[in-house]
């Protein structure tokens, strides 16, 4: 019997699965990743490259094996493009070539993503107006991971034009830069300055990285598994069935979905950054502890830092703001609301990330404003002699900011949306839910683990625990790794939940 | 890396794997559906009575074994078509019995996708089910996941059933079961619910999905049940049993019964040994009492529903002979 399941195990995995792409929590990446590391330090370092192309490509066709010629066209055409600005001396035919690139890939994730939700949007508005006509709409399956690798094989060859880049003669190289498998579907978006030469340098075996990726990868898994996935059942429920839920439930709900997305996309991350350094590989930071930060603008320096900064960087600051060499503060705020409403439109093609990204964008600008007479304020009450409270205001306030901001983020559709913010302010049946929800075991549980997550993540900020943990001696410490290996696997939800930055 | 290095790999390693033989093995012994199955099990191989009845299906399936003469219940909780095809196939090819009826649960949310991939005590299940089959039959790789906590892994994700199994440790040893039928769902009523509406929109949303009404690994596999009576000779039965009226209103919200029930119909009698659907679904609309929760027979319930499943059994026999 054994032998057969390997067999079949074997068989399937090379006929692929449709239904989803291989999964960091699923039981073919804890085979994969291992074979993969132990395929790496064993070939001549010249082959490592190939390896990891290899195995990137095979990562991501396990999901849609057709869809890997979208990510090989991107990566065809950057390279070309990056080539072609590195020999033209003219800035002018430089341009071209990078707007050449941008419209191509700007081009495919329109035609991928935003198709369908562009023409539903002119169909409803002929509907409106009685003109008759309307435009066609496609099944199309949106690749995952697009978003991402766009972005990532975009930012290169906008830097190889702003010159902080040179272009990358070999293809294999690149291509392994717009592919690399640990961050190829769901980030961290990493930047060609950072990724590529450690692309070309040797990565050399070192213990410490092996330790160390792997601690990262199991705070992953306790992050994705033991609470996102349990959080996500609540959640799940009550914002599958609007209407079905009104107050505290509703409000609860919404709330825990800032943990779960949270401790969804930030544990994707920490098992991404864990299997690359396992190998020798750098990512950047993604998360900075986003949910106790004290207002918007430093929630967002940050949530998903990869991607504001690549907005920043790509984007804002590529936004005209100086006339007559002075600087607009009107223009300032007008980019900052368009950069935030295309952050939001990245999220997905539905209106509800539209309203996500502008209420985010028009809160940055209030909060700008309001940041002077908030000042003066503190100065009048005295508040200003006691940080600590103005610290809890400022995390209060950035926690009701953001989670009215998720009522559009996790809902639907627009309307599911509505419905669920108006339920949420009918109070009746409160201590009837109250007792319903305290009676269920795992919402319970997946508030306790939340708690122990900030807790945990409180002290490892002031006194590193992982450093406190290593310094401890040997019986110490390998009774918590393995204490909490197993805590993980007796705790975690373990039915293969998608990530959900994964839709986008 | 140096030799110390890989030695004390090596040694983490292994700890990890005792640990885990270690979790593994206390798993199959002290978990509390393990212990009730394998009882069951005991008690059906220690059965020598003639072998009527065999009733298959999850919780729903409330057949008082006293009452049904020459029957064994041999459900178990959250069985669903996948399993009970593999569990049937067992008992005719590897045990030597064989039942005149298998009584099929045919509940509405007996076909859904919810309780197809509903994959729960695999460390029970690995001795019956072919997972390899099974991954692809369904065409998922995951569920050699299942094969894998069946045998190695049985403890994982399952801490709830860890919290049973230590708050019903005494308990269990007292348990009665009578040719697999357990009375013992009395400790609460659901007429005195208060919010009875709530509770089963909550139970329904659980079993069933909008939209989808029969999934198609279920299809298969309940082809595949109704193949292996029709080899052997088997008559097969389907029983939708008593369920509270707002459990039913709830159900209808979801899923379209009698689409589903044409189609289930429709693929059974195709086969010669399918003898009919019995629907008691409705009969306790007006008697929560009856019931434990939205869509469990309390033991009042369960014996007045097998009184008048006795009885139409025998108006069916009676009718079959008279053919």
């Amino acid at each position: 019997m054994p032998l057969r399941v390997y067999l079949t195990e074997i068989a399937l995995f090379c006929t692929f699965d449709s239904r989803l792409p291989m999964l960091f929590n699923s039981f073919e990446y804890l085979i994969f990743l291992p074979s993969v590391v132990v395929l790496y330090f064993t070939l001549p370092v010249k082959w490592r490259w190939l390896l990891l192309l290899f195995a990137s490509y095979f990562f991501y066709m396990c999901w849609k094996a057709e869809y890997a010629i979208l990510i090989l066209f991107t990566t065809l055409v950057d390279y070309f493009v990056a080539l072609k600005m590195g020999r033209e001396p003219s800035r002018k035919k430089k341009k071209r070539w990078l707007v050449m690139s941008i419209l191509v890939n700007l081009g495919m994730l329109a035609g991928f993503k935003y198709l369908n939700f562009f023409s539903e949007s002119v169909n409803a508005l002929m509907q409106i107006t009685n003109s008759g006509y309307s435009f066609p709409l496609y099944h199309i399956l949106l690749p995952v991971g697009i978003s991402f690798y766009i972005f990532q094989s975009l930012s290169y060859t906008i830097d190889v034009y702003r010159g902080i880049q040179p272009p990358e003669k070999h293809f294999g190289k690149f291509a392994l830069y717009v592919s690399f498998f640990p961050q190829l579907v769901a980030g961290p978006i990493e930047r060609s300055t950072s990724l590529l030469p450690q692309i070309n340098a040797p990565r050399p075996f070192n213990q410490q990285n092996l330790i160390s990726g792997l601690k990262l990868i199991l705070w992953g898994f306790f992050k994705k598994l033991v609470i996102a996935d349990r959080l996500g059942m609540f959640v799940g429920l009550v914002y599958e069935n609007p209407g079905e839920f009104n107050g505290l439930p509703v409000i609860l709900a919404t709330m825990l979905f800032a943990f779960q997305l949270y401790c969804d996309f930030s544990g994707y991350t920490d098992i991404a950054r864990g299997s690359a350094r396992i190998m020798g590989y750098e990512l950047m930071i993604n998360f900075n502890r986003p949910l106790i930060a004290t207002s918007l603008r430093d929630f967002w320096n940050r949530w998903h830092i990869s991607l504001t900064t690549w907005f920043r960087d790509y984007l804002l600051y590529s936004l005209p703001y100086i006339r007559d060499k002075k600087i607009i503060q009107s223009k300032i705020y007008r980019n900052l609301v368009i950069t935030f409403l295309l952050m939001g439109l990245w999220h997905g093609a539905a209106w509800t990330f539209i309203i996500f990204g502008l209420f985010h964008g028009l809160m940055l600008v209030v909060e700008s404003l309001a940041e002077k007479p908030v000042g003066r304020f503190h100065e009048l009450t005295g508040i200003n002699h006691h940080p600590g409270i103005i610290k809890a205001l400022g995390i209060a306030y950035m926690f009701i900011m953001v989670v009215f901001s998720l009522f559009f983020f996790r809902a639907n559709s627009l309307e599911n949306s509505l419905i669920l913010l108006k339920e949420a302010f009918d109070f009746s049946n409160t201590a009837e839910s109250l007792k319903a929800m305290l009676r269920n075991l795992e919402f319970v549980f997946g508030i306790l683990m939340v708690i122990l997550l900030l807790v945990a993540e409180h002290f490892h900020a002031k006194y590193n625990l992982v450093k406190v943990i290593a310094a401890r001696p040997v019986f110490v410490r390998w009774t918590v790794y393995i204490g909490f290996i197993f805590f993980v696997l007796l705790f975690g939800v373990l039915h293969q939940q998608k990530f959900i930055y994964f839709q986008f | 890396m140096k030799g110390k290095s890989i030695k004390r790999i090596l040694l983490f390693a292994a700890l990890i794997v005792l640990v885990n033989i270690a979790l593994d093995l206390s798993f199959k012994a002290f978990s509390v559906h393990n212990i009730l199955n394998r009882r069951m099990d005991e008690q059906f191989a220690a059965y020598n009575d003639t072998l009527k009845y065999l009733a298959l299906g999850n919780s729903h399936n409330c057949i008082n074994t006293l009452i049904l003469e020459n029957s064994f219940n041999y459900g178990s909780p959250s069985e669903n078509y996948i399993q009970s095809y593999y569990k049937l196939k067992h008992i005719l090819e590897k045990t030597g019995k064989k039942p005149e009826y298998v009584i099929l649960q045919a509940d509405i949310s007996t076909y859904g996708p919810k309780i197809a991939d509903r994959y729960e005590y695999n460390s029970y299940w690995i001795d019956y089910i072919d997972y390899p089959e099974l991954a692809r039959i369904k065409g998922d790789r995951t569920i050699l996941t299942k094969w894998l906590e069946g045998r190695f892994f049985s403890y994982a994700g399952n801490y709830k059933d860890v919290q049973l199994s230590i708050l019903y440790r005494i308990k269990i040893k007292t348990l009665e079961m009578h040719n697999g039928y357990r009375p013992h769902r009395d400790y609460k009523n659901f007429a005195d619910e208060t919010n009875k509406r709530k509770l089963a929109w909550d139970k329904a949303n659980l079993f069933l999905t909008k939209g989808v009404y029969l999934d198609n690994s279920i299809k298969i596999y309940f082809e595949k049940i109704l193949q292996l009576c029709q080899a052997n000779k088997v008559s097969v039965i389907l029983v939708r049993y008593p369920m509270t009226k707002e459990f039913n209103d709830e159900e209808m919200k979801i899923v379209p019964a009698d689409k589903l029930f044409s189609e289930i119909e429709s693929i059974a009698s195709r086969y010669p040994v399918y003898k009919g659907l019995f629907d008691y679904h409705s009969i306790f609309f007006s008697h929560p009492e009856y019931f434990f929760d939205p869509d469990h027979l309390n033991i009042k319930g369960s014996d007045l529903f097998t009184r008048q499943f006795a009885r139409d059994m025998e108006n069916l026999e009676s009718g079959l002979s008279a053919e």
